[in-house]
């Protein structure tokens, strides 16, 4: 019993994870109805932007955070003008294979100038844990569970009472409706774009503050993120708490009382069974294409 | 309707698409061929300065001083051009000057492979020190050397560049295998009366290679071992260890090269498993990976080279000596802090020179692979080097030390060093 405790502690650790990054695979297709591959990139340079900001110059960690954020946001506006607005007709295709290319760049960029190095940041309330039935939860990992709720919960009723929210979904469904009534399909997809990339600078320096960040670390929590948002059904905010949850935790049970050497596996199995079974998730509704 | 095909701003779109996409190609292996010819001859001039006269000797030398495995290239790079002065400097190898053709391959094999072509080509060198390094680099080179009757000293790890000897016959390195830093570990574990051990290694070829050998020799020492392995890129690594709990090992031994060896700590720490010996192996030599745990690392050992205890060893211990020569001699030089990787390239470019010697300034491969045979023992940096026909690593045992972490750098492990 208390290994399973245990083994879903792991679970809900590595799950928020997931769930963050799924969360900016959403908010992008909301916006933009494009898949966003850059942002697991956005979340390992966030981490290692933050660690190096903190090895550097000691400022309070609350500071670190917001200077990430702020630069994530800047870092989603750059994708923007990228991979949207060079565009003559920014199809949601295009600008899917734009951030791929965008993704390796990141990659590559935080690799010749970080040297490889890993880093890491303090947990928020230190090197905390919390004992629950024998086994042990370190406090960073309920941060992280709260930081996914907040943006969760943000996120949803941005887009369901905001006005920008609202424009953006409109334009994602009829940008030339939504255009026609004063709001620009680009301006759109800068805003969801902005708001994915805060979200993975957010993520990215929970998750500095549970294990080390390196320029290798973002490619395959994106692809796992990913996973997590095609599970919950692409663009849901609920689907994608759930899905990031449902395969954080299945890796760990996996790994426990199966195999730790195929954990992994684990989230690309789930990939599968959804695109053949259920490929809109389990969350969103089916999308009905009026001609 | 629609503009023409080729719109300025699609073809911008374009453009800027390929741009990205090359410029993370270039980036993943920049090409520097050029560069790499221009410091050789850098090198070569530094040679001609030495008192030595007569026609040089061509050490030719691959080393990824861009690309991934930069950060190891860079110092394998510098701790040979240091080995190479200070034998010029002393009157050169049988009376010649030594000149190094270097190339950078970025990590990249195929690129390795031309690179190695027109060693033995164009440049003609006499013998080659440094695959590259990375063991898949040395491991594609070794058959192209051999053929052409190379010398080649590796500086790279894999056990197979070396293995078997009798099918590698002009092939040497200069770096430990791991059998013999895993058999160091069980003997301090039997010193320390460690019978059960939890180990994790990671799922790369490195893990993969250390799984199979300490499974193989640890019913021998007595010692049960449980493994479970884990993805190089994991940041948890609870579900292994909570398995592994369950038989209440005395000692934790994790075997990767990336910044999972902090998660490890920090995991363990967090699990309260800190009674126990929490170890890792000497892909996790770096002192980064244990100052990141912070707190949960102090107590953590690590089974590696003595290089990083070297100012605490015995006066008793002969490598002292030699490694304090070297570090100082590196440290005045470059201002960085010397380690294991500069060292193996340095001890490769001593081997081969005493082996010249040793042949009385024969330089075809066979001859110089049962000159480095014959040698006997020689104590190189990283350890006693004693070459046979059956081995072609060299290093033993008594060069592998198990160190301890004290919070802020490694001091000698009690029991760590019994023979």
């Amino acid at each position: 019993m208390t290994d399973f405790l245990q083994l879903t502690f792991s679970g809900l650790t590595t799950g928020a994870a997931y769930a963050l990054v799924a969360l900016g695979f959403a908010i992008v297709f909301r916006g933009t109805r494009a898949i966003n591959f850059a942002q697991g990139e956005y979340v390992m340079l966030a981490g290692v932007t933050a660690g190096a900001l903190h090895q550097w110059a000691h400022p309070p960690l609350a500071v670190v955070v917001l200077a990430v954020v702020l630069m994530g946001a800047l870092c989603g506006v750059a994708t923007e003008v990228v991979c949207v607005r060079f565009t003559r007709r920014p199809d949601p295709n295009t600008i899917t294979l734009a951030t791929i290319g965008l993704g390796v760049a990141i990659k590559a960029v935080v690799l010749l100038a970080t040297d490889r190095q890993a880093y890491t940041l303090p947990g928020f309330s230190g090197d905390a844990t919390l004992h629950v039935g024998g086994a042990v939860l370190e406090a960073q990992a309920l941060w992280n569970c709260a930081l996914v709720a907040v943006a969760a919960g943000a996120l949803a009723a941005f887009l369901r009472w905001a006005p920008l929210g609202v424009a953006l979904r409109a334009s994602a469904d009829d940008g030339e409706m939504a255009a026609a009534s004063g709001f620009s399909r680009n301006g759109a997809a800068a805003w969801s774009f902005a708001l994915a990339g805060a979200l993975a600078a957010a993520a990215g320096a929970g998750l500095a503050a549970v294990s080390p960040v390196n320029y290798d670390f973002g490619t395959l929590l994106g692809l796992k993120g990913f996973a997590a948002a095609m599970l919950g059904g692409l663009g849901s905010m609920p689907g994608a708490v759930a899905g990031g949850f449902a395969i954080g935790l299945t890796e760990a049970w996996f790994a426990g009382y199966v195999s730790s050497t195929y954990a992994d596996v684990v989230a690309f199995g789930v990939l599968l069974i959804v695109l053949f079974t259920r490929p809109t998730g389990l969350f969103a509704a089916v999308r009905v294409e009026r001609v | 309707m629609e503009t023409g095909r080729f719109s300025p701003r699609r073809l911008l779109a374009l453009a800027l698409l390929l741009a990205t996409a090359t410029f993370a190609l270039a980036a993943c292996g920049s090409d520097d061929d050029d560069a790499g010819s221009a410091t050789a001859a850098g090198g070569s001039t530094a040679a001609a300065d030495g008192a030595a006269g007569g026609d040089p000797i061509k050490i030719g030398s691959l080393f990824s001083v861009t690309g991934p495995p930069a950060v190891v290239g860079d110092k394998m790079r510098k701790g040979l051009q240091l080995a190479v002065d200070e034998l010029n400097a002393a009157g050169g190898v049988e009376g010649r000057p030594l000149e190094v053709v270097f190339y950078d391959p970025a990590g990249d094999t195929n690129k390795a492979v031309d690179q190695t072509r027109r060693l033995i080509g164009r440049d003609d060198v006499d013998v080659v020190v440094g695959g590259g390094s990375q063991s898949g680099i040395a491991l594609a080179m070794q058959p192209l050397l051999q053929r052409a009757d190379k010398l080649f000293m590796a500086t790279e790890g894999a056990r197979e560049i070396v293995q078997p000897a009798d099918e590698r016959a002009t092939t040497f390195k200069s770096t430990f295998n791991d059998t013999v830093v895993l058999q160091r570990t069980a003997d301090f574990w039997r010193a320390r009366g460690v019978r059960g051990v939890g180990f994790l290694p990671d799922t790369s070829g490195f893990g993969e290679s250390a799984k199979a050998e300490l499974e193989g020799l640890a019913p021998d020492a007595g010692i049960a071992v449980e493994s479970e392995s884990f993805d190089p890129t994991a940041t948890n690594l609870t579900p292994q260890l909570t398995n592994l709990r369950r038989a209440s090992p005395q000692a934790y031994l994790a075997w990767t090269t990336t910044p999972a060896a902090t998660t490890f700590l920090k995991n363990a720490q967090q699990l309260g498993l800190g009674r126990s010996l929490l170890q890792l192996g000497f892909g996790s030599a770096d002192p980064a990976f244990f100052a990141q745990a912070g707190a949960a690392a102090r107590g953590a050992l690590l089974s590696a080279g003595k290089l990083p205890i070297y100012d605490r060893l015995p006066d008793s211990d002969p490598q002292k000596a030699t490694i304090a020569r070297f570090v100082e001699a590196y440290e005045a030089r470059y201002d960085e802090p010397a380690n294991v990787f500069a060292a193996q390239a340095y001890d490769g470019v001593q081997l081969v020179a005493q082996a010249i010697r040793a042949a009385g300034g024969d330089l075809s491969g066979r001859t110089l692979a049962s000159a480095l045979e014959g040698l006997g023992s020689y104590q190189g940096v990283n350890g006693d080097f004693r070459y046979t026909a059956e081995d072609h690593s060299g290093l033993g045992v008594d060069a592998v030390a198990v160190s301890e972490w004290d919070g802020r750098r490694f001091v000698p492990a009690r029991d760590g060093l019994t023979e």
